[in-house]
């Protein structure tokens, strides 16, 4: 039996045979848009990858009806889903990636989610008031409110000097990158990444955990208002503390953002109300992110050098207020 | 009675495997199990231990810091390797680390599109919080605080077994960016059965069957005995070869008994009539799907009678 020019091969063999070349074609074309990049593929080979595709959905769809070769269904149902991907989901331009998120999408979304911004920040405060009050209706209330291993030694039996010493002290025993580090890794960090999560899952876990966080500093400040040493606390606390507590608000605000999406989702279903409010919440996250690692740069390297209460003052309240002319200047104007 | 409403409704949508494009075509794209998903992320985990692991013994060595302090900084090192590694592995790669790539599955956007440099950062910053988080916190729980050790064992559960009750295998993070993880299908061409020319020796004779005889068998078992002929090709070893010679006698022997072939086959030409015979069948079966009877399998006449 002479097989002449395919005369003699059954329909399906015929067909393959009269396609096989283009489909080749088209496995290369899809190889070197996975490694290259469409954008940086020339015209002919893009337009080629193109029109190749389509043909071999038509390929696939014909081979569907008439093939009962196993291999040959399977070999093009994996081509046309691999160049599927490579037509309809090529990848994106990276570039201006970081200074679009810098001057449009962080601010926006900041003032996009100013309620749960408020409510972060409310839950701080009311945290922080109750544990002044507490501590000044007694004084037992410290050892309660405050983990132990965060108080340093520094409760209401230590001595005034020893309270001053820790705030203008010269010699913590470590400075720059490792100073850098251990601060950055400090109980607040852990605290705000936990505050994010939580609210994941529900809201109720990041407000408690914010407003706990602020009955410590509230039963802290007490503390040292009782000594007469408010003042001194006050510019202490204020060179990273403005910076470093107003992230965790704000990675409470994203938390709270997808705790409410969870369990509020309205006329969306939950995925799709996370999906909406992610938006929002990730560049909340960043910005947290972006504002802790600030916060540790100012404690690891400011709080050593800068020794005066008003200019400690000045520093951190001046951090506060760049932050705040980025989050409601930022990205305005034209879209 | 939930449970079953459940299935039931996992059972009435389409496959999760398939994307209809606008060519109108349904494709394939596999959803990836949570197996192969939890070993590409050891590798990760391994690829960027190692590298944090590498700059601390250069720190070391360089002498650049005192002692105390270099278990923060390899926490801090870790963390600044880990979290860009991942988003920018996706970014460049377009949706696969390297540890996805050494598993051939990559993320792709739920509905089809391009991944967006969005989706791609939430999804990864989410695992922060649903996995590594938890497990670090797992690392440092104590028995002294019983309450906080079940509040995180339970967080550790809930984030796990979130892929396990949703259709697409998604995490959290997943749900969020709007993206799901397949396997990428890796496109090979094996050599058509058919087409392969029988060669002839001078007094070989040739096998031919009847269109009665070919009224048996169905797609399915023609299939079958195609995977049967494409493992010829493979190398065997003396003892596997042997096991293999059986087989096919068998399934001669039974197939010749099926369709009523009078002649016995010798063992020489075993191979030479299996192929003859996929041949033929596959013509036939495509003979009458042009005739719009399609055989699935061979009860496709009792299936006829029942509809």
């Amino acid at each position: 039996m002479a097989l002449v020019d395919g005369q003699d091969l059954m329909r399906s063999a015929r067909f393959r045979k009269e396609r096989e070349a283009d489909w080749r074609h088209l496995e290369q074309l899809v190889l070197l848009a996975e490694s290259r990049g469409l954008q940086r593929m020339d015209f002919a080979q893009a337009r080629d990858l193109a029109s190749l595709y389509r043909q071999a959905t038509t390929s696939l769809a014909i081979a569907r009806e008439i093939s009962l070769d196993k291999a040959l269904l399977g070999y093009l149902e994996a081509l046309t889903a691999r160049a599927y991907l490579c037509v309809y989901a090529p990848q994106q331009r990276l570039g201006g990636l970081v200074s679009r998120f810098l001057t449009h999408g962080a601010p926006r979304a900041m003032r996009r989610s100013w309620p749960f911004l408020l409510l972060g920040f409310l839950c701080l405060a009311l945290g922080v008031l109750t544990g002044y009050l507490l501590y000044l209706e007694n004084s037992d209330w410290y050892y309660v409110l405050m983990p132990t291993e965060l108080a340093g030694g520094r409760g209401p039996d230590a001595t005034t000097e020893s309270l001053r010493e820790v705030i203008y002290g010269h010699d913590t025993g470590s400075h720059g990158l490792g100073a850098f580090a251990s601060y950055l890794f400090s109980h607040n960090t852990r605290i705000a990444i936990f505050v994010f999560g939580l609210g994941v899952f529900a809201c109720a876990p990041a407000i408690l955990l914010t407003f706990y966080n602020g009955l410590s500093l509230g039963a802290f400040y007490a503390l040292h208002v009782d000594r007469g040493l408010g003042l001194d606390l006050g510019g202490w606390l204020s060179i990273h503390g403005v910076t470093e507590l107003s992230a965790i608000c704000v990675a409470c605000a994203g938390g709270l953002k997808l705790g409410t999406a969870v369990l509020f989702p309205g006329d969306r279903t939950r995925v799709g109300a996370l999906r909406h409010a992610g938006r929002d919440a990730v560049k909340l996250a960043i910005v947290a992110a972006i504002m802790l690692v600030a916060a540790a740069v100012l404690e690891a390297f400011g709080r050593q050098l800068v020794q005066d209460r008003s200019l400690r003052f000045i520093i951190g309240w001046g951090a506060g207020a760049l932050w705040l002319a980025w989050f409601t200047l930022g990205g305005r104007g034209r879209r | 009675m939930i449970l079953r409403r459940w299935k039931n409704r996992r059972r009435a949508g389409p496959s999760p495997d398939t994307l209809m494009p606008p060519e109108g075509v349904a494709l394939t794209l596999p959803i990836a199990g949570v197996g192969v998903r939890l070993a590409a992320q050891i590798t990760d985990i391994l690829l960027t231990t190692i590298a944090t692991v590498c700059l601390i013994v250069l720190l070391a060595v360089l002498d650049l810091t005192d002692p105390n302090t270099l278990f923060a900084i390899a926490v801090l090192l870790f963390f600044f390797i880990r979290v860009p590694y991942y988003v920018l592995a996706e970014l460049v790669w377009n949706g696969q680390t390297l540890g996805k790539r050494m598993m051939k599955i990559k993320v792709v956007s739920h509905d089809g599109g391009p991944l967006t440099a969005h989706a791609l950062v939430l999804r990864n910053l989410m695992k922060e919080a649903e996995v590594f988080l938890p497990a670090t916190l797992l690392l440092m729980l104590d028995s002294a605080s019983p309450l906080a050790s079940l509040a995180a064992l339970a967080w550790i559960i809930m984030g796990l077994l979130v892929p396990f009750f949703d259709r697409y295998r998604r995490r959290l993070g997943d749900m969020m960016a709007g993206t799901h993880v397949i396997h990428l299908p890796v496109p090979i061409l094996l050599k058509d059965l058919a087409s392969e020319a029988p060669v002839l020796g001078a007094n070989r004779k040739q096998f031919v069957f009847l269109s009665h005889q070919l009224d048996h068998y169905g797609a399915f078992e023609l299939q079958t005995l195609e995977a049967l002929l494409r493992g010829q090709s493979l190398p065997a070893s003396d003892n596997s070869a042997r096991q293999r010679n059986e087989t096919i006698q068998v399934i001669v022997e039974k197939i010749r008994k099926k369709i009523g072939y009078a002649d016995p086959i010798p063992p020489a030409d075993r191979l030479r009539f299996l192929q003859a015979f996929y041949n033929a069948q596959r013509k036939h079966l495509e003979q009458r799907q042009l005739f719009g009877d399609r055989r699935e399998d061979k009860f496709y006449a009792q299936a006829d009678q029942e509809t």
